[in-house]
């Protein structure tokens, strides 16, 4: 027997109107060569003015502070200050790069492609997403770091004193709450189960035992909440309002989003973090060399 | 009645003859000075280089604005890179004892060598800002659609191996910047659950960054993600050609 091939609609590229077209030579290759040229010649004069950096020869007991990852990675070194690890290092960035190499079959409409914002509402859901995710972005830095806080404080006289000392930013979740002494140790497996012996940081193996609540809201549940619930949020409100009607627009606000925050994230951690990670304006960047524990 | 006698050939139509028409420029081109239709298309259809391209493309697909040229700037960049990156190897070996101080001498002894460290690091931070901003093109055009699904995957694959080779690129000057944001990176790698300690190891072939880190990484940045990234480049670029060139309104 035959396998029965299911026959399903497959996009094929448009007939070809000859009427409309041009000869890539020299139509095109007059343009490629002309970007290219002005290509090298800027990228020649930034190098005639600006030399690559060179520090000192690197050495392992010199740390200096800040320690910054480069420039591209410094939106997930500025997400490792606010989460867990392993969760703001490696599965946010991979679990994001499948989502969007999926876009594509999760919106398989043929509307739209081949201009730029070629679907009703584009435009204004780029624009608003992004307003959102910067202005939401920095919200979320600011009272993470204790800024907004302080702020209160410091220009409003508003100061929630012990009884809200919990909200100063995620980790007085963790620390001014009185956490029952259990709420440390939740058993979640009946063994003690032990992934990989070895470790650079020499704490040995993975153990799969216990559950510590408060960290594991702190440094887990509410980021991730954080993360999928407010993009999630944002297209819920947008679909209520009737700008968001198909799944291109859902992966407007998404994609832009994802642009936003991440250009917001790259920003901040190179412009904005001082010694010791602190949040600091970007002419008091000073990078310290110095043996830790040493002073200078 | 006087018929109408063919100009004489002038002296630049002789020397544009014995340019272009001879037996020697044919061996190479195949076709004469691409100066007729029939020459411009021929000539990007039988170049090796050209043939990237149709040989006709739809008009509004050169308007500048369309693309900006943005992804063929990013190829532009790599090959950039490939040139500035040769001429570097030539002065540089991988040791933990020598690199620094051969940095320094291209720096200051070779004809020409800050210039092309210069022209070589600003090409990679253009070509990740290069490669993002394409992949945003290709986004907000919708670019991405059927049937150009999977084009959009192994751009994504792309996005990622442009990241590794300026990673990797990122240590091999062996000063204090190199290290310590190689330390950060591959610390973060090493925080993933489970597999993070031994894919840190593993990147750096040891607990800390070292000489097996440097060979480790310079090997990967000459050769092994180069052409990683060319077979991907070729599998995109040819897909573009299958899928009927850039994605066009319905």
């Amino acid at each position: 027997m035959a396998t029965a091939v299911v026959a399903r609609p497959v996009a094929r590229p448009q007939p070809r109107a000859r009427d409309e077209e041009v000869l890539v030579w020299p139509d095109l290759v007059f343009i490629e060569f002309i970007s290219a040229l002005v290509f090298t010649l800027a990228l020649f004069a930034l190098s005639l003015l600006v030399n690559a950096p060179l520090l000192d020869q690197a050495n392992a007991d010199v740390t200096p502070n800040p320690s910054k990852a480069p420039w591209y990675l410094l939106n997930l070194q500025e997400l490792l200050l606010h989460m867990q690890p392993a969760l703001a290092g490696v599965i946010v960035p991979t679990v994001w790069l499948v989502i969007m190499a999926a876009f594509p079959y999760f919106d398989q409409d043929n509307e739209g492609q081949g201009v730029w914002f070629g679907t009703e509402n584009s435009v204004r859901l780029t624009v608003v997403s992004a307003i959102v995710a910067v202005v939401g972005t920095w919200l979320l830095i600011l009272w993470d770091t204790g800024k907004i806080a302080m702020a209160m404080n410091d220009w409003f006289g508003i100061s929630g004193g012990r009884t809200f000392a919990f909200l100063e930013n995620v980790r007085a979740l963790q620390s001014q709450l009185p956490w029952p002494e259990w709420s440390h140790r939740i058993p979640y497996l009946w063994f003690d189960l032990k992934i990989l012996d070895e470790g650079y940081t020499g704490l040995g193996a993975t153990s799969f035992h216990y559950l510590d609540l408060p960290g594991f809201l702190v440094e887990q549940a509410i980021p991730i909440a954080a993360m999928v619930g407010l993009p999630s949020l944002l297209i819920y409100a947008l679909w209520k309002i009737g700008w968001v009607n198909t799944r291109r627009d859902a992966i407007i606000v998404l994609f832009t989003g994802f642009v936003a925050v991440f250009g917001v994230l790259t920003v901040t951690g190179t412009a904005f973090r001082g010694a010791g990670q602190e949040l600091v304006w970007p002419w008091q960047l000073d990078v310290q060399e110095g043996i830790p524990g040493e002073g200078h | 009645m006087a018929v109408e006698q063919p100009a004489r050939p002038t002296l630049a139509d002789k020397i544009y003859d014995k340019l272009f028409h001879n037996y020697i420029w044919k061996s190479i081109f195949r076709t004469g000075y691409p100066n007729t239709p029939r020459n411009q298309m021929l000539i990007v259809a039988t170049n090796v280089f050209l043939h990237l391209h149709p040989t006709r493309i739809h008009r509004t697909h050169v308007k500048i604005t369309h693309t900006y040229c943005l992804g063929g700037l990013s190829f532009f960049m790599f090959l950039g890179l490939t040139v500035t990156g040769i001429l570097l190897m030539f002065y540089y070996v991988p040791s933990v004892d020598r690199a620094y101080l051969d940095i320094q001498n291209i720096q200051t002894n070779v004809q020409f060598g800050q210039l092309m460290r210069n022209m070589h690091r600003w090409m990679a931070h253009a070509m990740v800002i290069l490669v993002f901003l394409h992949m945003m093109r290709v986004f907000y055009t919708g670019a991405y659609k059927p049937p150009r699904e999977f084009n959009w995957v192994v751009g994504v694959i792309l996005l990622v191996l442009t990241f590794l080779l300026s990673f990797t690129g990122y240590l091999l000057p062996w000063d204090q910047l190199a290290f310590w944001a190689i330390t950060v990176g591959t610390n973060i790698a090493g925080s993933a659950p489970i597999l993070g300690p031994k894919t840190r190891f593993w990147l750096l072939g040891g607990f800390e960054v070292g000489q097996e880190s440097l060979i480790r990484f310079y090997t990967l940045h000459v050769i092994g993600l180069p052409l990683l990234a060319a077979i991907f480049m070729a599998v995109h670029f040819w897909r573009i050609r299958r899928d009927g060139g850039l994605a066009r309104p319905l």
